[in-house]
């Protein structure tokens, strides 16, 4: 429950890569959660976890490896949650997004 | 990967009539037909084709904009166009938000590479306010197409 910063490092399994979907589910994932959540590649391009078109930015291929940095009171139950959504999204249960 | 690199200039629109998904979607495929990137006979599939993909969910990311895409065999290097809706654009977005800016892919089968670049591109623009400000606002294709050089000129800071 401390507002200490949780990290981990996940490496991108999916054969595309962070694509739209990918991006889509850890900004629900996030925005769920009452916690921060800051992923980056390279230290100098930090996306800010609710930000479908930020993290986009991240351009991850598959196989590159994914800081991901949480603040908040669930914040190892969120890196729990995020941790599979970056293997191969094509085996995941698809995932239609919904407003909000 | 620039603006340059995979947006065709004669395909840009400034005022999208549409006011709903399937509409856009369709206009803006056609004014990537009109300027010859993609065959007419080709063109009823690949509509079909990126609507069949927005039903695995919407590419409406929020903050008014929108990345509809597809693969297609039809195309044998990355193409895309960007068309402001002035109006707003109903999209099912992930935030509710109406869509007014959209960038277009279509991808070879076999890149999947040059995809995630382009959106790297699109999303690191993006990020500059008064980039993304200023395309929303654009009059015309002249415009828009003064503003993805000077990005790709980085003169929006990114």
């Amino acid at each position: 429950m401390s507002s200490r910063p949780l990290h981990r490092t996940v490496v991108v399994t999916d054969p595309i890569g962070i694509h739209t979907r990918v991006a889509v589910a850890v900004a629900e994932i996030v925005h769920r959660s009452r916690s921060r959540v800051k992923l980056w590649v390279d230290p100098a391009y930090r996306a800010e976890g609710t930000e479908v078109i930020q993290i986009l930015g991240l351009a991850a291929p598959s196989g590159s490896q994914v800081h991901l940095e949480a603040v908040g009171p669930d914040a190892e139950a969120v890196l729990d949650a995020l941790e599979p959504v970056f293997a191969d999204f094509e085996k995941q249960v698809p995932c239609k997004n919904s407003k909000g | 990967m620039k603006f340059a690199e995979f947006i065709c200039p004669e395909a840009i629109r400034a005022d999208l009539a549409a006011v709903d998904k399937e509409g856009a979607i369709r206009e803006i495929v056609q004014a990537l037909q009109e300027a010859g990137r993609i065959q007419a006979k080709e063109q009823e599939n690949i509509v079909k084709a990126i609507l069949k993909r927005e039903e695995l969910g919407s590419t409406g990311i929020g903050r008014g904009v929108a990345v509809p895409h597809t693969k297609h065999s039809s195309v044998d290097r990355l193409i895309g166009t960007v068309a402001v809706s002035h109006q707003g654009t109903d999209f099912d977005s992930l935030d509710g938000e109406s869509v007014h800016l959209f960038f277009l892919l279509i991808s070879p089968t076999d890149r999947p590479g040059d995809h995630l670049r382009a959106l790297e591109n699109i999303s690191r623009q993006l990020r500059v306010d008064t980039f993304c400000r200023f395309l929303k606002q654009a009059k015309t294709p002249e415009e828009i197409r003064q503003l993805l050089d000077e990005a790709d000129n980085h003169q929006f800071g990114s």
